[in-house]
């Protein structure tokens, strides 16, 4: 059976358009196994049985009863006839049988505070009400104001200031203090009028006058308002304390940094893996973190932490990464000074140092310590075991404990001159 | 010329620092000795003494000259500083010249007949005239705390000397392989080379361009 058959088959099925009412050939079967019986398919929802859906129909009507008229009076009072058609909308188009059946009542704390309270506008929740011009009624002519109408307004808007500041009015016999406070009130008030729109334009029309005071008018969102709930303040302190992490605190302290100088380290964790420890009592599992850290600049440091918490671990091993940091001399800021052997346990790590550009061309731990140490050129071999932790200390304790050509000359009673700082007026590294 | 003698004195050198020795000794051949003169050349050693199975005394533990003989000795040389030179040696050739013994003693007496008296001979020390009982006493260094002279290996094998051309060594020298010898990578380390001119290092036979077998290599 070819393929261009069959697909002559499906083409001459497309093109002549035969009657709907034709015998369908039966389909091919194309293996000669016999087909799997499909599975038998369940509904989605529960099948409710005529009985059963009676009595759910009674539960919803006890439950969620119809509004009856007295309840719409009552209702007309609260809200606008606009409101009042949405909430008969939202009657309409939610089955009390599934709310029922599915509707559950939110437990979580950012719920809203109200449930079916529409009338007032939660400041935090809500969009702001805008008011453009179209709701300006009559005229809307303005002219600037002269200074009579000018002062005028200003003394207005000052009071009316004043009057919110002081609800019972201005008592008579006033302290020293609430008298100053009065005066510095009376004089922001005064500075706040000035500034107020009203106090600049004027119209006949006293509605187009009102929007100037309207905040629904200001093309300003109005202030968000303190929350003063015990939640939030709850959740402000845990992100101080988050921020001010003691052992970070000490590390500054002890290191004599900033938090920025902190920042711009690179930290990476380069071995995680779990350890037991037996005891009388069971296994006692933990987590074992080694992390480096260096400042890209000719500092280095290894770190480890075990602790039971994963997260306190890393902490740890970080921390001590952090503190553990030695400079690492470096020739021309660039690579090492000759080669270098180190042996930690069954670890011999060799270290070559290479010519500039030939790059960091070594395994992937002692890459990532040359680049969080600042080495651009080396190369590396680990003859034997490539155990990670070992591996990585030992990289570490060469790199650290480099042996600088000044210091041979030293202990050998030799003369040493580096010519490059005569050749090139002392311009290289 | 037996290879396998400079072996153990390079393990030995090698274990006697790594112990913080300040004074070690070895047996005495020609080639050890120009060896060891190479090596205090390049300031591994401090010191490089003859001396029989006693390590010698220290130059602070030596007899030192009081310093009335001090000032008449600085006074003589006022008037005659000439006689700061060693006198011309007088030609006596029947003693048998070239062993080291007799060397060492003619010296001794051409001091004691210096121009300066008994004065300056007081750093002498004393060597056994039976050959097999001196050594060479080797004072080792120690900077920071750390020895200087820390490695020592052959690069010629007892079985397998290898001869370098001053070109060889010019490509060791600058780190690179030639004649199955690695370069020296290392920072600080030299290589010894054994040649016409006596026992040199391998910059020293690049320099004047001479090659030579190499004997062991330093770091």
């Amino acid at each position: 059976m070819s393929v261009c058959r069959s697909a002559r088959c499906l083409f001459s099925k497309a093109t002549t358009g035969l009657p709907k009412s034709a015998p369908a050939p039966a389909t091919r079967s194309f293996q000669t196994t016999a087909p799997r019986p499909a599975r038998r398919r369940r509904p989605h929802y529960p099948s409710i049985k005529a009985e059963e859906l009676q009595l759910l129909n009674k539960a919803a009507e006890a439950t969620y009863p119809k509004y009856d008229t007295t309840e719409t009076t009552l209702l007309e009072k609260r809200y606008t006839p606009d409101q009042i058609a949405a909430i008969k909308a939202a009657e309409t188009a939610i089955d009390t049988r599934d709310i029922l059946t599915q509707g559950q009542r939110r437990s979580d704390p950012w719920l809203l505070p109200y449930k079916d309270d529409l009338a007032e506008m939660d400041p935090v929740t809500d969009h702001a009400e805008k008011l453009s011009h179209k709701d300006i009624q009559g005229s809307k002519t303005f002219r600037y104001t002269n200074p009579v109408e000018r002062d005028e307004a200003i003394t207005q808007v000052a009071m009316e200031q004043l009057a919110k500041l002081y609800p019972d009015g201005v008592p008579e016999e006033l302290s020293a203090e609430a008298q100053a406070d009065l005066e510095d009130m009376v004089g922001t008030a005064m500075t706040q009028a000035a500034f107020d729109p009203r106090a600049i334009y004027t119209s006949k029309n006293p509605k187009a006058m009102a929007t100037m005071a309207d905040p629904r008018h200001s093309i300003v969102q109005p202030d968000l308002p303190r929350i003063e709930n015990r939640m939030m303040r709850q959740t402000t302190r845990l992100a101080n304390e988050e921020k001010e992490d003691p052992r970070e605190k000490q590390l500054l302290q002890y290191m004599r940094w900033t938090k920025k100088q902190l920042r711009g380290l690179t930290i990476k964790t380069l071995v995680v893996h779990g350890v037991v420890n037996q005891t009388r009592m069971g296994k006692i599992r933990s987590m074992y973190f080694l992390t480096i850290a260096g400042n890209g600049n000719g500092l280095l440091g290894v770190g480890e932490g075990k602790s039971v918490e994963p997260a306190d671990g890393r902490k740890q091993s970080v921390m001590s990464a952090i503190r553990n940091m030695k400079a690492i001399p470096r020739y021309e800021n660039r690579t090492i000074y000759g080669d270098l052997e180190k042996k930690v346990a069954a670890t011999r790590v060799l270290l070559y140092s290479r010519p500039p550009g030939f790059g960091l061309r070594c395994q992937h731990l002692i890459f990532e310590m040359a680049r969080a140490a600042g080495l651009q050129d080396l190369a590396a071999r680990t003859p034997r075991s490539r155990n990670k932790m070992n591996v990585i200390k030992a990289t570490w304790e060469a790199l650290v404990n480099q042996k600088l050509p000044d210091e041979i000359a030293r202990g050998r009673g030799k003369k040493l001159v580096d010519v490059r700082k005569v050749y090139y007026g002392g311009s290289v590294h | 010329m037996s290879l396998v003698n400079l072996a153990h004195v390079c393990s030995h050198l090698q274990n006697a620092s790594k112990a913080r020795l300040g004074v070690t000794s070895i047996p005495v051949s020609k080639l050890h000795v120009n060896l060891m003169l190479g090596l205090q050349r390049e300031g591994f050693l401090s010191s490089v003494v003859l001396g029989g199975p006693t390590p010698p005394k220290p130059y602070l533990l030596q007899s030192q000259p009081s310093p009335e003989s001090l000032d008449k000795m600085a006074g003589k040389l006022r008037d005659q500083p000439w006689l700061a030179y060693p006198a011309p040696e007088e030609t006596d050739s029947d003693s048998d010249s070239s062993t080291l013994a007799s060397d060492i003693s003619r010296r001794r007496v051409a001091l004691s007949r210096s121009p300066l008296g008994a004065e300056e001979a007081h750093h002498e020390t004393p060597v056994p005239e039976n050959p097999a009982r001196r050594r060479l006493w080797l004072g080792l260094k120690y900077w920071n705390n750390e020895p200087v002279l820390r490695n020592m290996k052959l690069v010629s094998k007892p079985t397998r000397r290898i001869w370098l051309t001053s070109e060889d060594l010019g490509k060791i020298t600058r780190t690179r392989e030639s004649s199955y010898v690695k370069g020296l990578t290392r920072p600080g380390e030299c290589m010894f080379v054994t040649t016409d001119r006596g026992i040199l290092e391998a910059r020293e036979c690049v320099e004047r361009r001479i090659g030579g077998m190499a004997l062991c290599r330093v770091w």
